[in-house]
């Protein structure tokens, strides 16, 4: 298992890269959707959340076109898209509330 | 799998007389990271995010959030990097995170003037108000 180990940590898009951290700072937005998931309806803003579904779309689509292609910052996007989306649901009133 | 647009409205806007007949600007338009690619609306949509934070260094200060403000700028400057390493190389991208970098300092640093005024401030009022 050390030698899987120590070939990712060694790899282009390892911890010893820029590919790695960059997406592991987009995280953060992710982190932050996640704490918000139970703040009240009103507090939500359609706007921002409206414009961090666009994004994560469009990051998405960059991670898996872009070289070397980027699975964590695809799943990333792909996590901050569902809790954007299900924001905007809430915010809609879609949700069971 | 997708319906091929983009290559379809490439081939009509090479057409055109003003990118037929200025090759650079062609070369410019046709390059690896521009306007019929992935890698130039992503970045160039990012800028949304950005300039709202930039009209949110006018929102009062007790209202930004520090955490929210480092995580801004720690990505604004790892991303700057990050868009240099990467094939094809995104000026788009490390503009847009210089700014988010510069965005998140300023509201980081405006938090740190009015943490340090505070006290000051609040002396005062008790000088003018003894009661």
């Amino acid at each position: 298992m050390s030698a899987a180990v120590r070939a990712w940590v060694k790899s282009p898009t390892g911890p010893m890269t820029t590919h790695f951290w960059g997406p592991v700072a987009n995280w953060g937005f992710v982190g932050a959707a996640l704490m918000d998931m139970n703040k009240p309806r009103d507090m939500i803003s359609p706007k921002m959340t409206g414009v961090m579904c666009v994004y994560s779309i469009l990051f998405m689509r960059f991670s898996w076109m872009v070289q070397p292609r980027n699975y964590l910052l695809f799943a990333c996007h792909a996590s901050n898209e569902t809790a954007q989306i299900y924001q905007l649901g809430r915010w809609a009133g879609l949700t069971k509330e | 799998m997708l319906p091929s647009v983009v290559p379809q409205i490439r081939a009509k806007v090479m057409e055109w007389g003003i990118i037929k007949n200025n090759p650079k600007f062609a070369a410019l338009v046709d390059s690896p990271a521009g306007p019929f690619t992935i890698h130039f609306w992503a970045p160039t949509f990012k800028w949304c995010i950005t300039i709202a934070n930039i009209a949110d260094l006018a929102r009062p200060v007790e209202n930004v959030s520090t955490p929210q403000q480092i995580a801004v700028t720690a990505t604004g400057v790892i991303w700057s990097r990050y868009s240099f390493v990467i094939t094809p190389v995104n000026y788009t991208l490390f503009s847009v995170n210089v700014f988010m970098a510069g965005s998140g300092f300023a509201q980081l640093s405006r938090k740190f003037m009015a943490a340090n005024e505070t006290p000051k401030a609040e002396a005062e009022v008790k000088v003018v108000n003894p009661n």
